[in-house]
């Protein structure tokens, strides 16, 4: 991101910049395309900016002000330690996003490798491959998630892998549908004639030009993704303490859910905007695919 | 046909017998002796008595090779014997099957629900195509889509338990109990049912019989009822048994909230416990019942196609 540049003091004029760009990149698309891609930009470059514009230090406890609520202090009040909900939101949203993504990006990229290899070879790798995604497809996320932290116990790396054992297939089974009909293309046969590797055939020739769907693909499913990690560390089994995401703030904020509803809605709001509005940009790049492919 | 269903059975078969040896291995995976590893779960790190680990080991059968080890937990596992659960000392088996009873009527409740909501609701966004019904359609299932329901759950037990005391907050007594979960699960099937029906009945619409119906006088909503909706449905049937396998086990985070007695809180709690017994039935049961379901589901769409094509082509 181009974000990084020299001035790092105007955090208002950056979200304005990057609105307007976002707004000029989404003008004529389909509407959803141009909601999501202003609310997902608007996240993004708030949370590059946390460390700056973060109103408070959101592990700074202040046991005076406990579950203030709003004010003009705290924004969106103080938990049950007295620390800025706003702040944690910020720094818990890095933790959130950033898993997310990371395990998106792993996920893409493995899925789509093993289902481009997968329709290359054919036979017997093709069948195992296919199998495997039928039954990783089949089992729900948090039981996989539940196996594995049963048999190796919590923590990052567990997390990531995790995420990323249940996403790869929708991938590898897009990718391995797109490869076959790539596959019987003339400029693959003459790739094929001039003695090009299979490797060689499949990063260069199929899989660039499988690269829109799988880009759809990511954004429908970075909601998902979003959604399963604050789903783990709300259950105790992702994000562990003291480093806390969306999640995380949920689960300690349900027993003062009566006191101050705001620490309940706050999070959880935070994490059904992100993820629709990312959902909502995969849906309009799906639907321009779509038209494209039906125009031509 | 007949090789068809063959070979879908061989590669049940082996599929099953590849998630039985991973759930076995569950207590190996962290590199060391189970038996150490579930005591030192159970009492403190330092006073190992030799005498509990061979005493523990005799009762789990951890006292020979481990492919023998393998074969008779496969043999006991297969009918449906797992040993007692470390915690509640009662045996596995009974644990799944109450749990069993109570995630089926959950998950079908739920569908069942998001069934009803979502023929209508699709059917609506398919008769006016990129108007603001269908617009409207189309942001509802994805608010669906991208809900916590870790977070709705908590604000429904606020609002209809805490505020205004209509519906009890947790436990799985009376059908009262049911509303919220269901409600809860129901939200994703929902959308995607919404979704596929609208697919559905956009290729169907878009049929000729529906053109010779229109031509024929009927009006809009008899040609939708009686020709476009029953034909839309099959799709939209396999996918009830998809998510029925998949809510089966994978309503832990609705579970726990409410505090329902299902699969998935009785796999949560014996994972957060370290109760290998119950882990490896219960995870060994969701899996085998999901891969079977959706082996059946494939198979009997196999069965029907052909079927439904031909019958198709002739009018």
């Amino acid at each position: 991101m181009a974000l990084s540049s020299s001035v790092p003091h105007t955090p208002g004029r950056r979200v304005a910049q990057g609105a307007a760009a976002a707004l000029r990149a989404a003008r004529g698309r389909h509407w959803t395309l141009r909601a999501g891609a202003v609310a997902l930009t608007a996240v993004l470059v708030i949370l590059l900016l946390t460390p700056w514009i973060a109103p408070w230090d959101p592990a700074q406890q202040d046991l005076a002000q406990r579950l203030t609520g709003p004010g003009a202090q705290h924004w969106l009040g103080t938990d049950q330690l007295g620390r800025d909900v706003l702040s944690r939101l910020m720094y818990g949203g890095r933790f959130s996003v950033s898993i997310a993504a990371i395990t998106l990006v792993l996920s893409a990229v493995a899925g789509t490798v093993i289902g481009a290899f997968s329709a290359r070879r054919g036979g017997i790798v093709d069948e195992i491959v296919m199998r495997t995604t039928d039954l990783l497809i089949s089992i729900p996320d948090v039981v996989v998630a539940l196996f594995l932290i049963a048999a190796f116990d919590t923590g990052y790396g567990m997390l990531v892998a995790a995420l990323t054992i249940v996403g790869w297939t929708p991938f590898a089974r897009l990718m391995r549908g797109l490869a076959l009909e790539i596959n019987s293309r003339e400029y693959i046969e003459a790739a094929e004639a001039l003695g090009c590797s299979k490797s060689f055939i499949i990063f260069r020739h199929v899989i660039p030009n499988a690269l829109r769907p799988v880009l759809s693909l990511s954004f429908l499913r970075f909601g998902h993704k979003l959604i399963t990690v604050g789903g783990l560390s709300y259950l105790g089994l992702g994000v562990q303490p003291p480093d806390s995401d969306w999640g995380a703030m949920l689960l300690d904020a349900q027993p003062y859910m009566e006191r101050v509803p705001l620490l309940v809605i706050a999070p959880g709001a935070t994490i059904f905007l992100t993820a629709l509005s990312v959902t909502l940009i995969g849906h309009g790049l799906e639907l321009r695919r779509k038209k494209s492919a039906d125009a031509g | 046909m007949v090789r068809f269903v063959m070979r879908r059975l061989v590669v049940l078969l082996v599929t099953l017998l590849a998630v039985s040896a991973a759930t076995f291995a569950i207590p190996y995976a962290s590199g060391g002796d189970p038996v150490r590893t579930i005591l030192r779960s159970r009492v403190s790190d330092q006073a190992l008595d030799p005498a509990a680990i061979a005493s523990l080991r005799a009762e789990l059968g951890l006292d020979g090779p481990i492919v023998e080890q393998y074969l008779s937990w496969l043999g006991r596992a297969a009918h449906g014997d797992f040993g007692l659960s470390f915690t509640s000392r009662t045996p596995v088996d009974q644990l799944l099957g109450s749990a069993l009873g109570v995630s089926s009527t959950l998950a079908v409740t739920a569908i069942g629900l998001a069934f009803v909501a979502a023929l209508p609701l699709g059917t609506l966004a398919s008769t006016r195509p990129g108007k603001r019904v269908d617009n409207g359609v189309t942001l509802l299932t994805q608010s669906f889509v991208a809900v916590p329901e870790y977070w709705l759950a908590p604000l429904l037990v606020l609002v209809f338990s805490r505020y205004l005391g209509w519906l009890p907050s947790a436990g799985w007594r009376d059908p009262a109990s049911l509303v919220m979960p269901a409600l809860v699960l129901a939200l994703r099937p929902m959308a995607y049912f919404t979704q596929v029906t609208r697919a559905a009945m956009t290729d169907v619409l878009a049929a000729p019989y529906i053109v010779a119906a229109r031509s024929r006088g009927l009006s809009q909503s008899q040609t939708l009822l009686r020709h476009g909706l029953r034909n839309a449905l099959l799709p939209v049937m396999t996918l009830f048994s998809l998510w029925f396998a998949g809510l089966l086990g994978g309503s832990v985070v609705v579970e726990v909230i409410f505090s329902i007695p299902g699969m998935g809180r009785l796999v949560y709690n014996a994972v957060v416990n370290h109760d290998v017994p119950l882990i490896q039935g219960g995870i060994l049961s969701i899996v085998a019942l999901a891969v079977i379901v959706t082996t059946a589901t494939d198979l009997l769409y196999a069965l029907i196609n052909p079927a439904v094509r031909v019958r198709h082509g002739a009018v």
